[in-house]
């Protein structure tokens, strides 16, 4: 019976090959990217899911009064919280990048340098309490000086995994450090948010003389707030008596951080956040994610309402067939059963031409979202079943519709009326229509707007300039030359003929910052003016000159003033925004004026606001500190014949800071960065609003196909008393566009509040106008039109006397 | 008024040509009332789509009004046919989503006539017709009978010099039948030519002439009265 069903299925399918061609076309377009989306969503959704302590481990963060949370904490708290705190079973404290720097292993005759970036001092029992699979040694790290590789470092130190034991030389702001390799770790999956290439045991630092000075990184030290910390807690633990009994020992430690509060952010909602109020920061984008869900619900949706308004729009042709089979004796159930196979099998002819597509666009969509996705991510969790549950139950559902309309004809009528047939529900499939370009407008508005912001983003101007500078990042290996080295660098780079500006500044416009604080206040300072934060950047007297930066009151600093570093010099520079918040008037008389940060800083300049870091933020209040810096070289200069330029500036790097790796990037460049979620928005949009329009369209095409053949005696007649093709042409096509119109103004409003909260993201922002909607009307009336008169023209210019002898 | 020579017409599909005129020669004169008879596929309707410049002949010279019309084209065919000729249907088409009203009134949206204009034209068409109290009804909801008075209604509201009716009575009882030649018998007497394709010799006889077809041919004409 099924067999007989399955060859009826094939030879219908293939008789209205046509019909089944666009039906298949959207379902195959709909499966596809639903199946892209989920391996996105499974991949976000497993991320960090491999631990085996996933639901008892937790990261500590501040909570301050004003909303905003802080998750460096100071390292010294760790071990004071286990002892004192119970449930606490583990701390691990993570000091991320902290040891970055360059490694070298001796191997007899030459030295091997590499430059290492994500070197981290983590606890102990760090391989213990996450699981990164140790593949050699104890996996420990509680002596110091000890060290523990990943699979991929330790091989290209090595050549191979057997590394435990091996001594390597770390040069980095600690000094030059030997370190014993005591484990080599599985590497780590990219969907973990904890990375690192190299561990080094905290308990180096432990020893003054392993810290070079740098005793702010003293893992016992309540004072600066650098490291990570995460707790493994028991079972059942109680995570808000935790947090509560954690925040009490810092009052204890701290007394005057009363206001802050010590919170608890569960392991599970480290990477995408459970809502969009979430006060801890996360490591994925929830907006993102749900973006990403909805333009996949939406798409499927889309996919099979077309499956439903092309194949009852079919069905008119198969009336008469459906009264042949139901005058033989065949029963409605029997009919649903024929009809549902031919679902079955073009959606698992659908489907399995999704998957090939898949496959074939993988390495195309990795690299869009570089992230490293396969089918093989949704084999985890429910996704497997998840995914096929939903394409099953929605096909099932399509499908079922289109057999019950089908099988309800009544035979009577269809076989012997040669009158018009009246099928079922040419208003639901109108409104399927709309309900497609609801959709696709929508996309379309949220393509335009997201682009309007990304384009008002870039052509803000930011108050400085970065188009033609050049960052190159300053040496990592701390020494007693280093500063004289430095200055000759900068030296030698300025005779450069091409090099029109340099500066050195420890951080960079749309890096960062050096580190904020608060604490700082004019002389007669109001209460609470001492809570506020200021972010705090080190430059040098050429600073605001090579970034175009402008001066407003007083001057920049001057040469001398570098000279004994900010410390002594006590001068700082103010941005506007610093200025107000200190509660100064906007006034020449600022300057020389001195404000308190335990020492008095007398303020010798102020700047006006520029956009140090993206648009998302307002200006910060910012504080600029003199000294000869050497955390990044900004270099202003013509970008053409780059290569060559590169070069000499090179050979001079490394002349002046021999062995250190050269790295540079343009600050356009970096700037532009900041964006990326926009961007990667943007590129979902573009594609969900292509992907959208075009289902539409193939639904309207049938639509289009459908209506010209049931009014196709009406052209005649009506050709036969005297229209034109174009007003034949209208006739067909006013209707359809009159339901994209109703679309427009269904999708506006929608439209305009998504992306009216997503432009609340940002502190700069544009409004929405009244183009955006119409060109987006105007694109889907365009494509509609063009979809929809093809097949009117083809029924306008058909010889009227045969459509009527055929009726 | 109408002059056809040598007219000829093919229908050629996969297997087999058809000869559905065969150099038929006729000659109509202005204010004439013609029926032509024949046997089921001897080429009436073709004869009659291509005297109503619904189709062109694949051979032959057809004069309307003098003027030569067999290679025209279609825009120039629709043009001359908009203003000057009538289609009366056996199976009526009539437009089942517009009114009796609105049916009546296309030829005149067709050819550009105002809206007042039209309106006045179409009420006083409907009153002769006797269906003026149908207007505002859908075609489903007249008679057999009354659809076909909407047709004719609807063929004439454009005051054309020719009309086409292809087996007007086809559909419909006799009185109901009776009706409608009486109305074209009406208007031939008020100076419009009919050329009428009927299988009726009752109908016929409402005619001044007959002209029998076979295979595309004619064999005879008879001339009434
Ligand atoms: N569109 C067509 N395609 C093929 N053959 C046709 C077509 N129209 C008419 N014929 C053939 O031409 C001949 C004449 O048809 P027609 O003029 O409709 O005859 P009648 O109206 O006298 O019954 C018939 O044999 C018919 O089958
Ligand atoms: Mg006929």
């Amino acid at each position: 019976m099924f067999k007989n069903h399955l060859k009826i299925a094939f030879r219908s399918l293939w008789r209205n090959r046509a019909f089944s061609a666009i039906n298949m076309f959207g379902l195959i377009l709909g499966f596809t990217v639903f199946i892209f989306i989920a391996e996105y969503v499974a991949y976000e959704w497993n991320a960090n899911r491999f631990h085996q302590n996933f639901n008892q481990l937790s990261r500590l963060s501040f909570l301050y009064k004003t909303g905003e949370s802080n998750y460096y904490l100071p390292p010294g708290l760790g071990p004071t919280l286990k002892s004192n705190v119970p449930g606490i079973k583990q701390v691990v404290r993570i000091g991320e990048n902290v040891g970055s720097g360059v490694l070298s292993i001796n191997t007899g005759a030459s030295k091997n340098v590499f430059r290492e970036e994500r070197v981290s001092f983590v606890d102990g029992q760090f391989l213990k309490v996450f699981t990164f699979p140790v593949l050699q040694g104890n996996g420990l790290l509680n002596e110091p000086q000890t060290m523990a590789l990943s699979k991929t470092t330790a091989i290209k130190y090595f050549g191979n995994v057997n590394a435990v034991g091996k001594v390597i030389q770390v040069n980095n702001q600690f000094g030059n450090t030997d370190y014993t390799v005591t484990s080599v770790y599985q590497d780590m999956p990219q969907n973990s948010d904890i990375q690192a290439d190299v561990l080094l045991s905290y308990k180096t630092l432990e020893s003054a003389a392993l810290r070079n000075g740098n005793d702010w990184a003293d893992p016992t030290g309540l004072g600066s707030e650098y490291s990570y910390l995460y707790i493994l807690t028991n079972e059942n633990a109680n995570l808000s008596q935790i947090s509560a009994q954690a925040t009490n020992l810092w009052h204890k430690l701290k007394p005057d951080s009363k206001n802050d509060h010590v919170g608890l952010q569960p392991f599970q909602n480290l990477h995408i956040a459970p809502g969009f109020s979430y006060q801890f920061q996360t490591y994925g984008s929830l907006l993102l994610l749900i973006a990403f869900l909805s333009v996949a619900m939406l798409i499927i949706v889309i996919a099979w309402v077309n499956y439903i308004n092309l194949s009852t729009a079919q069905a008119l042709n198969r009336a008469r067939e459906v009264g042949v089979r139901k005058v033989l004796g065949a029963s409605r159930g029997q009919l649903t059963l024929q009809y549902l196979t031919e679902t079955f099998v073009l959606t698992t002819i659908s489907l399995g031409v999704a998957m090939l597509m898949v496959l074939m666009l993988q390495a195309a969509y990795n690299s869009f979202l570089e992230k490293q996705l396969s089918l093989a991510v949704l084999n985890a969790g429910w996704f497997w079943l998840g995914g096929a549950t939903l394409i099953i139950s929605g096909t099932l559902l399509a499908g079922g519709y289109v057999s019950w309309v089908l099988s309800s004809f009544n035979p009577l009528k269809t076989i012997r009326s040669k009158a018009f047939l009246k099928v079922g529900g040419l208003s639901l499939r109108r409104g399927l229509v709309v309900f497609q370009f609801v959709t696709s407008i929508i996309f379309i508005i949220a393509t335009i707007v997201l682009y309007e912001q990304l384009q008002y983003m870039q052509n803000q101007d930011l108050g400085m300039k970065v188009e033609q500078r050049l960052a190159v990042t300053g040496p990592s290996i701390i020494n007693s030359s280093q500063r004289d080295n430095s200055i000759a660098f900068e030296n030698e780079v300025r005779q450069l003929p091409f090099v029109k500006q340099l500066s050195a500044s420890n951080n960079i416009p749309g890096q960062g910052y050096n580190f904020s604080t608060a604490g700082i206040t004019k002389s007669n300072a109001n209460p609470g003016d001492d809570k506020k934060s200021y972010a705090m950047l080190i430059v040098d007297d050429q600073f605001f000159k090579t970034y175009d930066i402008n001066i407003k009151y007083g001057t920049g600093f001057t040469l001398p003033m570098l000279a004994h570093g900010w410390t002594k010099t006590k001068k700082v520079v103010l941005n506007e925004a610093a200025v107000r918040q200190l509660g100064y008037n906007d006034n020449n008389a600022i300057i020389g004026q001195k404000i308190k940060w335990n020492n008095d800083f007398e303020i010798v300049g102020v700047v006006k606001d520029y956009h140090h870091l993206g648009l998302h933020e307002q200006i910060k209040p910012m504080i600029f500190l003199p000294a000869v810096a050497d955390g990044f070289f900004t270099l202003k200069m013509e970008t053409a014949n780059m290569s060559t330029k590169m070069e000499q500036i090179r050979s001079l790097y490394q002349k002046n800071f021999p062995g250190e790796p050269f790295s540079y990037s343009f600050l356009d460049e970096v700037y532009d960065k900041q964006y990326k979620t926009e961007y990667q928005l943007g590129k979902i949009f573009i594609a969900a609003a292509f992907t959208a329009v075009l289902i539409a369209c193939m639904g309207l095409l049938g639509l289009a196909m459908f209506a010209a053949r049931r009014r196709i005696k009406e052209i005649g007649i009506r050709k036969i008393l005297g229209a034109n093709v174009f007003s034949l042409v209208n006739l067909i096509s006013a209707d359809f566009l009159k339901l994209v119109v109703v679309a427009l103004v269904v999708a506006s409003p929608i439209a305009w509040y998504i992306m009216h909260r997503w432009l609340e993201g940002f502190a700069y922002r544009i409004t929405m106008q009244w183009w955006m909607f119409a060109s987006a009307g105007l694109m889907a009336l365009f494509i509609a039109f063009a979809t929809v008169s093809i097949q009117a023209i083809k029924a306008a210019v058909s010889n009227p006397v045969k459509s009527l002898r055929s009726e | 008024m109408i002059k056809i020579t040598n007219l000829e017409k093919f229908y050629r599909t996969e297997e087999v040509e058809t000869v559905a005129l065969n150099k038929l020669n006729i000659e109509i004169n202005r204010g004439e009332f013609v029926a032509i008879m024949g046997p089921s596929g001897c080429g009436k309707s073709t004869l009659l789509n291509i005297l109503g410049l619904l189709d062109d002949p694949d051979g032959g010279s057809y004069l309307f009004n003098d003027i030569e019309v067999a290679q025209f084209n279609e825009r120039k065919r629709a043009d001359l046919r908009k203003h000057n000729i009538g289609f009366v249907f056996q199976s009526f088409n009539l437009i089942d989503e517009l009114t009796v009203f609105e049916n009546v009134e296309l030829p005149l949206i067709y050819t550009g006539v105002s809206a007042t204009e039209r309106k006045e034209r179409v009420e006083e068409v409907l009153s002769k017709m006797q269906i003026m109290h149908r207007r505002n009804h859908y075609p489903q909801q007249l008679s057999g009978g009354q659809q076909q008075r909407v047709a004719i209604a609807r063929a004439v509201v454009n005051k054309p010099k020719l009309i086409l009716a292809d087996e007007p009575t086809g559909n419909l009882d006799s009185s109901n039948g009776n009706e409608v030649m009486e109305l074209l018998t009406d208007l031939n007497e008020q100076g419009t030519t009919i050329i009428m394709v009927t299988h009726s010799e009752h109908d016929a006889r409402y005619s001044h002439r007959i002209i029998r077809l076979l295979d595309g041919h004619t064999v005879v004409e008879n001339i009434m009265m």
